[in-house]
């Protein structure tokens, strides 16, 4: 009967009440809409990060805080028996989709190919190409760009890697690459340092290197120079098989990939090949903190001096992109509480006015003040559930007419226009969320006037026109 | 006999009650003592401003006086916490109201089912003694109708069923044919006359209406906040 009632009473005025209710309609569209914005925005980003470095890392000790100055010096040893370990751990096996090892390396890049003498310091990565194509095909969200194989990190050849679209430009490559929109330095720039300059006996040595090279290799080739874990500088050649943009200039300008063993010969020389990570991508995020646990377990039992971090550790700014839009989000939930708070408010005092004469009556007949006041709680509670529900049919609407609209967009942290799709606001807290958190705000704002409306005098109610 | 059923239905005890509009107090009821006998149609007359439908309101518990005792079928009603007056007014009292006073979005139906509702009543038994009522005062054909398809004859009988429909002690009507045609008022007071004895309830009425005085079987006249 209460509700039965409530409904009643709020189609008395239906002009206000539908004014009102689309205002609740609007708040949980907006919210809805921009939940879904970060929600995608947050898988598109989180997708990048697990499918370029996987979900956490095991490092040597402290290489998190002072490795990447020297990461030669933080190798992990015996690293093969450590990853097969971790692959065969019943607790960890069913969690990992991709476990693979990774070795971090600075030096100096150069191209002293055909006349051309540029050289600039570069930030490597040494990758097994197998594992980094199964870690690209990781979509969990489905959001994702589509998978397209890339074989230019591929195994059987151990000297081929790509560099980033910056690199290429320093060096000189976009020409021989053919790099679109990159422009190529002046000629009379041709000779270019953006690093230290070489020691003449090691470009001698790098041209000696780059004359021992197969002739049959076509495409271009740097130089790569690095001080060993020994402290003894080396020197290996890369065939450079294409550029892979980064989404961060300071990165696409120095970033070098190349194939494990590459990076190992160049870091190790004739030494132990040691690596300086231990990549796990898991099957779902959502296995991070079990995965992690399990690892520092597995490490602490057998005193290894290593340390794990997530991918959230290793990359700030995706958590200061999920801090920034979800302080964005609460002080849009803010607005639109404020917006729904005075609209309802409004809307009950104006129906405990017209009905004083009727609460009156009502509690004449023996109607406690209690059952006034719930009365129209119940009908905040109803206005705040229809808004709230019209709001919820109309964001899905409003998704799918925006998902098949064909727009393209580049999200933070890419490199290249995507689909824009809106991820459906199908997550509890954020659905059930927005619904309820509407509805209870419509509900506490009815509070002020069904007290009003419970606390007055029955014979005033009764003599009220 | 027992002493309920010949005990007042109310008894008045020296009831004052003064209304204070700013820096002025107006004596509304003054010193007022009487006793109303049960299963009676009974008549509170007097001019405008009399002080008439503050008495009532007392009797009916809707108001409180400033000073004295006010008992309704024995109960001192002015000791009890507000629920519990709110759960004896739906007990004990029926009201008649001069503007009708039902409830636009409920049908006729649902205006006279509401104080069986409020006292719990079993569904079965709240259908059964809701068409009986509404047969009892004409309107049976009209229960799906709101109040605003009726006209105001047929608002008072819904009115009055809506009273009478919990077999109250007491029904309450504050000049209830003052809104009405003279020949819908006369049907107005027949109609009352014959459910008061059918229901043996006791009626009280304030009203300036010489068809309802001659059907009184007690009646107060009231001047200044005063019986006279």
């Amino acid at each position: 009967m209460l509700f039965r009632l409530a409904i009643r009473n709020i189609s008395r005025n239906r002009r206000r009440s539908i004014m009102t209710a689309s205002l609740v309609a609007m708040g949980s569209l907006a919210l809805l809409l921009f939940g879904a914005f970060t929600t995608y925005i947050f898988a598109g980003i989180e997708t990048g990060l697990v499918q370029r470095g996987g979900h956490l890392t095991v490092y040597r000790q402290g290489y998190f805080l002072f490795g990447p100055g020297n990461p030669a010096a933080y190798g992990i040893d015996d690293h093969e028996a450590l990853i097969r370990s971790f692959r065969d751990d019943p607790v960890l096996k069913d969690m990992i989709n991709v476990i693979t090892p990774t070795q971090a390396l600075v030096g100096i890049a150069g191209n002293f190919s055909s006349g051309t003498s540029a050289s600039k310091t570069f930030f490597g990565i040494g990758l097994v190409g197998a594992a980094r194509e199964q870690m690209r095909q990781w979509n969990d969200y489905g959001s994702g760009q589509p998978y397209v194989p890339d074989d230019r990190l591929s195994d059987p050849n151990a000297s081929r890697g790509v560099i980033g679209r910056g690199v290429a430009r320093m060096l000189g490559l976009c020409a021989a690459l053919k790099v679109p929109d990159c422009p190529a330095p002046e000629p009379k720039q041709q000779v270019i340092s953006t690093a230290p300059p070489l020691d003449p006996a090691l470009a001698d040595l790098a041209r000696e290197d780059l004359g021992s090279q197969p002739a049959a290799n076509s495409g271009p080739q740097i130089q790569l120079l690095s001080a060993t874990a020994d402290g003894a500088p080396n020197i290996v050649s890369l065939d450079v098989a294409g550029v892979d943009t980064q989404p961060v200039k300071e990165l696409d300008d120095n970033y070098v990939a190349m194939p494990l063993t590459l990076a190992q010969q160049l870091v190790y020389g004739r030494g132990e090949h040691k690596v300086t990570g231990i990549v796990l991508q898991l099957h779902h995020t959502a296995q991070v903190p079990a995965a992690r646990a399990r690892l520092l377990q597995l490490i602490a039992e057998r005193h290894l001096p290593l340390e794990v971090r997530d991918y959230r550790e290793l990359n700030p700014f995706f958590v200061q992109v999920v801090g920034l839009f979800s302080l964005i989000f609460l002080f849009l939930a803010l607005i639109m509480v404020v917006i729904v708070l005075f609209a309802v408010v409004n809307t009950m005092t104006m129906n405990v006015l017209e009905r004083t004469a009727e609460i009156g009556t009502v509690r004449a007949m023996g109607v406690r003040r209690a059952s006034v006041r719930r009365l129209f709680l119940a009908e905040g509670a109803v206005l705040g559930a229809l808004g709230a529900t019209l709001g919820v049919v109309a964001a899905f609407i409003l998704i799918a007419v925006i998902n098949h609209s064909g727009l393209r967009w580049t999200p933070p942290g890419n490199t290249d226009a995507i689909p824009f799709q809106l991820a459906w606001p199908t997550r509890p807290i954020l659905l059930l969320g927005t619904w309820l958190g509407l509805v209870l705000v419509a509900t506490l704002a009815t509070l002020p006037p069904a007290n009003r409306a419970a606390k007055s005098r029955i014979v005033d109610a009764l003599r009220h026109v | 006999m027992s002493e309920i059923a010949t005990s007042p239905v109310v008894r008045l005890d020296h009831v004052a009650r003064v209304y204070h509009t700013g820096s002025v107090s107006v004596p509304a009821i003054r010193d007022i003592s009487l006793e109303i006998r049960p299963r009676v149609f009974c008549v509170i007359v007097g001019p405008s401003g009399s002080g008439k439908t503050t008495l009532l309101n007392m009797i009916g518990c809707i108001d409180v006086p400033d000073s004295g005792r006010v008992e309704v079928r024995g109960e001192d009603v002015l000791r009890l916490t507000d629920n519990a007056l709110a759960d004896f007014r739906a007990r004990t009292i029926g009201y008649v109201f001069q503007s009708f006073n039902l409830i636009p979005v409920l049908s006729a139906y649902e205006n006279v089912e509401y104080p069986l509702l409020l006292l719990n009543v079993p569904a079965d038994d709240r259908r059964r003694r809701t068409m009986a009522m509404l047969e009892a005062v004409g309107l049976a054909d009209q229960a799906k109708q709101r109040p605003n398809e009726l006209s105001g004859g047929q608002k008072q009988r819904v009115a009055i069923a809506r009273a009478l429909v919990k077999e109250p002690a007491l029904v309450l009507a504050d000049e209830p044919t003052a809104n009405l045609d003279s020949t819908t008022g006369t049907a107005i007071t027949d109609l009352m006359r014959q459910m008061q004895e059918s229901f043996h309830t006791s009626f009280i009425f304030s009203t300036h209406d010489p068809r309802l005085m001659a059907q009184a079987d007690q009646t107060f006249s009231i001047r200044d906040g005063m019986l006279v």
